[in-house]
């Protein structure tokens, strides 16, 4: 386990600036910017309606957005294409599970892996063998993950049949597969128990220390935010009203005012 | 037909009659072609495509045409027709498949319509209502199927020498199985590679797809394009049993038929396909025998509310069809 005002090193991995999003009249996203250090583990808070999700989509391509700047190791990737941004490295999970559940959950894992010739349709046709070779380093790797994640005896489940929480894994699990290099998380302990939030957060832990795999995630849960970020960045009202380390950002006159509703 | 002094009876001659069982696998052959597309979009990419009349109708239509005003040969013309319809498959698809996947269903069923219209009406290049078949010039007549009718004698000329009477649609009945057979057996293969997992996470979950990585607009075209393709291949193999082009073979019925055809074999699955095609065909040619103290009329328009009975009793009792999944149904949704 990290301490937790542990201070983040190395240069940011991704910095957002200036990112509004409206829709209609009503500004969901109005000029949120923060930044994330490399192998840092950084949370996203605010209460409800500030604009957390909105900016989630937008800097993931989900959304497109009227104004601002995302870049990810220095490279704008704002309104990219959500699939040219995961393949760049900065791949989310979503608030609400997207298992595929009528697939097999090695074939959701599988799914994900990079680099596999066999999904285009002319390397299918000239280098059938490439893709074959591709898809055996697939298959050990996935099921070398789902071990981690002790899902490895439902590989040949459908994800459908999973529980609420394995399923949660499960993304988490594919998402992995895609070896980021910034994971984004919307919300990853809601609708799961205790016990299994703890180890998912041990998994994280894990995979910051062992892969350096840089995580930003939205949350709620102030216990697990306050005990396991670096950074905290707090959004109200589509802005970021602060940003410092979890002790710091607790005792913020600002954050207390956004929170208690006293916000003008 | 002999007149049954039974209220309700079926003559069972027909069903002995080579000639019967030939135009109906010939016609479940057309649609088993046309409905591995619809399998492809919709039980593995799930796009809903209502508009495979309509490629069935370019692709037809274009053959017809480059043979016949352009003065190509038939089987140049065929592929070029083949390319024509995918072509307008992507035209199709590229602004169609961002949109939603009801509105996506509308435009393709208007773009079948826009198509039947346009050849109803282009007379000086589709003939319009007459339909399309023969040019003549002075005393020499040209029909885009020439070709394929010199390949069809000598192939009967072959049948003839141990068969003393062959059914003259044989020729056609083998092209069209063969392509049916082909196409299953490369579709069942593709799905299986990882080209075919990412087209199934597109059907499970567009934006988790997208989320790993995957360009899905592009799986979206490709699948659409190679249901395309098929339905020029049936659009050709109608032409050639037809023996002309006419607007109305090309109505949004026909896919509606293809639905059944899918519905009926089960989602996901390409021997359903075949075997929807068989036994759809076989029950709506075959109601015509059944014999009611009606008018003939009156007994053509019953034939289709059995084949209805039969569908709503297999949704009731088997949803996912012969060939379908059920968990992959249930937990599709």
């Amino acid at each position: 386990m990290t301490e937790p005002a542990q201070q983040a090193q190395g240069a940011p991995l991704l910095q957002v600036e200036g990112v509004v999003k409206r829709f209609g009249g009503i500004r969901a996203v109005d000029g949120a910017g923060f930044e994330v250090a490399t192998g840092s583990m950084t949370a996203l808070i605010g209460p409800n309606g500030a604009g957390k999700t909105t900016l989630f989509n937008a800097i993931t391509g989900f959304q497109r957005v009227d104004r601002g700047s995302v870049r990810l190791a220095g490279e704008e990737v704002l309104n990219l294409p959500a699939y040219a941004i995961a393949r760049r490295g900065m791949v989310r999970t979503f608030q609400i599970t997207k298992a595929l559940e009528a697939m097999p959950v090695i074939d959701n894992m599988m799914l994900a892996a990079p680099d596999q010739p066999g999904e285009r349709f002319r390397s299918l046709v000239f280098h059938p063998r490439a893709a074959r070779q591709r898809e055996r380093e697939v298959r050990a790797q996935a099921m070398e993950v789902l071990e981690f994640f002790h899902l490895a005896e439902h590989a040949d489940a459908y994800a459908g049949t999973l529980s609420g929480g394995q399923r949660k894994l499960l993304e988490l699990a594919r998402a992995l597969m895609t070896e980021p290099r910034l994971l984004l998380l919307d919300e990853p302990m809601a609708g799961i128990n205790p016990s299994l939030g703890r180890r998912l957060l041990e998994y994280l832990q894990r995979l910051r220390a062992e892969q350096g795999t840089t995580i930003l995630y939205v949350e709620h849960d102030m216990e697990v935010v306050m005990n396991h970020s670096d950074l905290v960045v707090v959004m109200a009202e589509g802005r970021t009203i602060a940003v410092g380390a979890p002790q710091a950002v607790r005792e913020d006159p600002a954050v207390i005012d956004a929170y208690l509703g006293g916000a003008a | 037909m002999s007149v049954s002094a039974l209220p309700l009876a079926v003559t069972f001659e027909a069903f002995t009659d080579v000639g019967f069982w030939s135009g109906v696998l010939v016609v479940a052959g057309i649609y088993a072609v046309v409905t591995l597309g619809l399998q492809l979009n919709v039980g593995f990419t799930g796009i809903v495509n209502f508009g495979q009349a309509g490629f069935m109708a370019v692709g037809g239509y274009s053959m017809a045409i480059l043979v016949l005003e352009a003065g190509l040969s038939f089987w140049l013309a065929l592929p070029i027709a083949v390319l024509v319809t995918m072509g307008f498959g992507l035209l199709i698809g590229l602004p169609s498949l961002r949109l939603r996947g009801d509105y996506f269903a509308i435009v393709t069923l208007a773009m079948a319509e826009v198509v039947r219209l346009v050849a109803q009406n282009a007379r000086d290049l589709t003939g319009g209502n007459k339909g399309l078949y023969c040019e003549f010039e002075g005393v020499n007549q040209t029909c885009f199927d020439d070709a394929w009718r010199s390949v069809s004698d000598s192939m009967l000329g072959f049948f003839e020498s141990f068969w003393s009477d062959p059914e003259p649609l044989l020729p056609l009945l083998i092209v069209i199985w063969v392509t049916v057979a082909i196409g299953v057996v490369a579709l069942t293969y593709l799905q299986g590679t990882p080209w075919g997992r990412v087209l199934r996470a597109v059907r499970e979950d567009e934006d988790a797809t997208r989320a790993l990585g995957k360009n899905t607009l592009l799986y979206k075209l490709q699948s659409l394009m190679i249901s395309a393709l098929l339905g020029a291949l049936a659009g050709f193999f109608l032409a050639l049993f037809l023996a002309t082009i006419h607007p109305d073979d090309y109505e949004p019925i026909v896919t509606f038929f293809a639905f059944g055809v899918l519905i009926l074999g089960g989602l996901a699955n390409y021997k359903g396909v075949v075997v929807g095609a068989i036994l759809l065909w076989t029950l709506l040619e075959g109601t015509r025998f059944v014999e009611l103290p009606i008018s003939e009329e009156k007994t053509a328009a019953l034939r289709f509310a059995i084949v209805g009975a039969v569908l709503i009793g297999l949704m009731a009792f088997r949803p996912q069809g012969l060939f379908g999944k059920r968990e992959e149904m249930v937990l599709g949704d």
